[in-house]
């Protein structure tokens, strides 16, 4: 195990419905590494692996070939404690907000604490706790109902829910599918917050470039259960032969970039976060100033 | 079994269809449920091993025939197997005034055990296995839209006494769709609510409030998708201008040709030796 990487996977492989008719490779030989405390993306298009990949990290699958280690903790290990390893990955599914069941929104929350065996008090403690980290007033909407709430604010309690738990490695797939540009953003934030603030390692999957602009430290780049390339975000999206030739999306700033480029301007092409894009535009500009 | 407690879908074989093109697959589905019923009936009063022997084999054929593997009917059965062995626990305690004759085995008390109802036993057990091949063999070689237009097309006559025809077969086809949609559904909660500490059947089973209790949250968000699917199931009919109770032409028409005439008559026959033939055992 290379240092200081919480999450390791080495040449891993699934094949759903295996010597079956429907035979399907998900996964052919992944590599990983994970720092603690970093924020990692996994982007690749559907059906290249990644939620299949991400349901390795917390024991929902176990490695079919290949290993997975979680701080030192081999997956394939027979003996694994399963509950203790999901607390310490806190998975969060896509659509969140469908698996809520209780009627009151700190009771939901409550849920994960609850099956831990903790004492009341520190459950209530790790709800508002939790409440409070995804920016949900925790006096205010403990005792509402549930099913009142707007998408948004459903997406966060679901994520509270998991947060409740307090792992060590927050894994989320596709966190802001389906939520409003406003709901969207925040909830990047609240992200982001969480990696800063409460050091807690983070890999997401998403399909929306601007977001893994924004938020990843590092991207990984999968197709057909392979992953192809991976790197900083300046690495990857900085680099137009490489989103070339893996087909990758670039977020709108890339593009913008590469046009001006085109034209004959001189900008930096991996200065495509937002500051720094508008940083560049606004130096072309400058001459014509007056 | 490691790492597959959760993949549910891969334990239904209801409404999962397997093209491989074979004759069995390209066959009128109206003549593959006509033949289905024939021959479940006469299995159902077949009572010699001999003649039931010959009918798992037959079974056992089809899959051949139809190129799907065996494995699949053997996954269908497993699930059955606690029922088949209580039916045959009860058959064996309580059977033997109808079963009682044939030679005495055990006399011990209220328990009877008669060579008639040891056969009565086994033969229930086999019939069990070859309906199960059997519907196995429909289902995977059928898809279930020609299913339902196979029902929908046999039922016509009873148009004539008022019976919705068309709306029943509706109803049919989409319980049997959306099987495996829940199934999937199902397992996505049940990890999900896994990853955040649930636990599913590792109470000891006499506490069954606690393992109750444990199901609540994955029928409960399920029951929310349901609904929720339900309704833009409605939305996507009315959008294409579903009314009940109009007057529907049909898409695909079935047209019986020479090897369907072939096959329904060979299941015709095979089921009267089944019950015609007077087999010694």
């Amino acid at each position: 195990m290379s240092e200081s990487a919480i999450l390791e996977v080495n040449n891993l492989y699934h094949t759903y419905m295996e010597k079956t008719p429907l035979e399907y490779k998900a996964l052919a030989g992944i590599n990983l590494q994970v720092k603690k405390g970093e924020c990692v993306a996994v982007i690749g298009h559907t059906g290249s692996g990644k939620s299949t990949l991400i349901q390795h990290f917390n024991g929902l699958m176990r490695p079919q070939r290949g290993e997975v280690l979680v701080d030192g903790q081999n997956l394939s290990d027979p003996k694994l404690d399963v509950k203790a390893l999901r607390r310490k990955v806190g998975l969060v599914f896509q659509n969140p907000e469908d698996q809520i069941f209780e009627k009151l929104i700190g009771d939901d929350i409550a849920y994960g604490p609850l099956k831990m065996g903790l004492p009341l008090k520190e459950v209530r403690d790790r709800v508002k706790w939790a409440m409070e980290l995804v920016g949900l007033s925790f006096e205010e909407l403990k005792d509402r109902v549930t099913y009142a709430l707007s998408g948004g604010q459903k997406r966060k309690v679901a994520l509270a829910g998991v947060l409740a738990l307090k792992p060590e490695i927050l894994v989320l797939d596709e966190p802001t599918a389906g939520l409003d540009p406003f709901s969207r953003q925040e909830l990047l934030d609240r992200i982001a917050l969480l990696n800063k603030q409460e050091k807690m390692t983070v890999i997401f999957v998403s399909h929306n470039m601007e977001e893994v602009a924004y938020l990843a430290q590092r991207i990984y780049v999968l197709a057909d259960g392979k992953n192809l390339i991976d790197g900083t975000p300046r690495e990857i999206f900085g680099n137009t032969e490489i989103l070339r030739r893996h087909h990758i999306a670039a977020p709108q700033t890339v593009e913008i970039l590469a046009h001006l480029k085109q034209r004959g301007y001189s900008v930096d092409l991996k200065a495509f976060e937002r500051e720094s894009a508008a940083k560049e535009i606004v130096s072309i500009l400058q001459p014509f100033r007056r | 079994m490691a790492g597959f407690e959760f993949e549910l879908s891969r334990n239904i074989t209801i409404g999962q269809y397997l093209p491989t093109g074979s004759l069995v697959h390209r066959l009128d589905p109206r003549v593959k449920l006509l033949s289905f019923t024939i021959l479940v009936i006469a299995m159902a009063i077949c009572d010699t091993y001999v003649g039931n022997i010959i009918a798992l084999a037959f079974a056992i054929c089809l899959f051949y025939i139809s190129r799907i593997p065996i494995s699949y009917g053997l996954s269908g059965v497993k699930p059955a197997i606690p029922f088949i062995l209580i039916l045959a626990v009860l058959q064996l305690m309580f059977y033997n005034k109808v079963a009682s004759g044939g030679t005495v085995l055990v006399d011990h008390g209220f328990i009877l055990i008669t060579s008639d109802s040891i056969r009565l036993v086994i033969v229930s057990a086999l019939r069990f296995i070859e309906i199960i091949f059997l519907s196995s063999v429909l289902t995977l070689s059928t898809s279930t839209t020609q299913i339902t237009h196979g029902i929908e097309s046999l039922l016509r006559p009873l148009k004539y006494v008022k019976f919705p025809v068309h709306e029943f077969a509706l109803i049919i086809t989409i319980a049997i769709r959306f099987v495996p949609t829940f199934a999937m559904e199902m397992e996505k909660m049940m990890k999900a609510q896994a990853s955040r500490g649930a636990e599913f059947g590792t109470g000891a089973w006499w506490r069954i409030i606690q393992r109750t209790k444990d199901v609540f949250p994955i029928i409960i968000p399920l029951f929310n998708v349901a609904m929720a699917r339900a309704e833009d199931l409605v939305l996507a009919m009315e959008a294409r201008c579903y009314t009940p109770g109009n007057e529907r032409s049909i898409y695909t028409k079935y047209k019986a040709q020479n090897k369907d005439y072939i096959a329904i008559l060979f299941c015709i026959l095979f089921a009267s030796l089944l019950l015609l033939f007077p087999f010694p055992y």
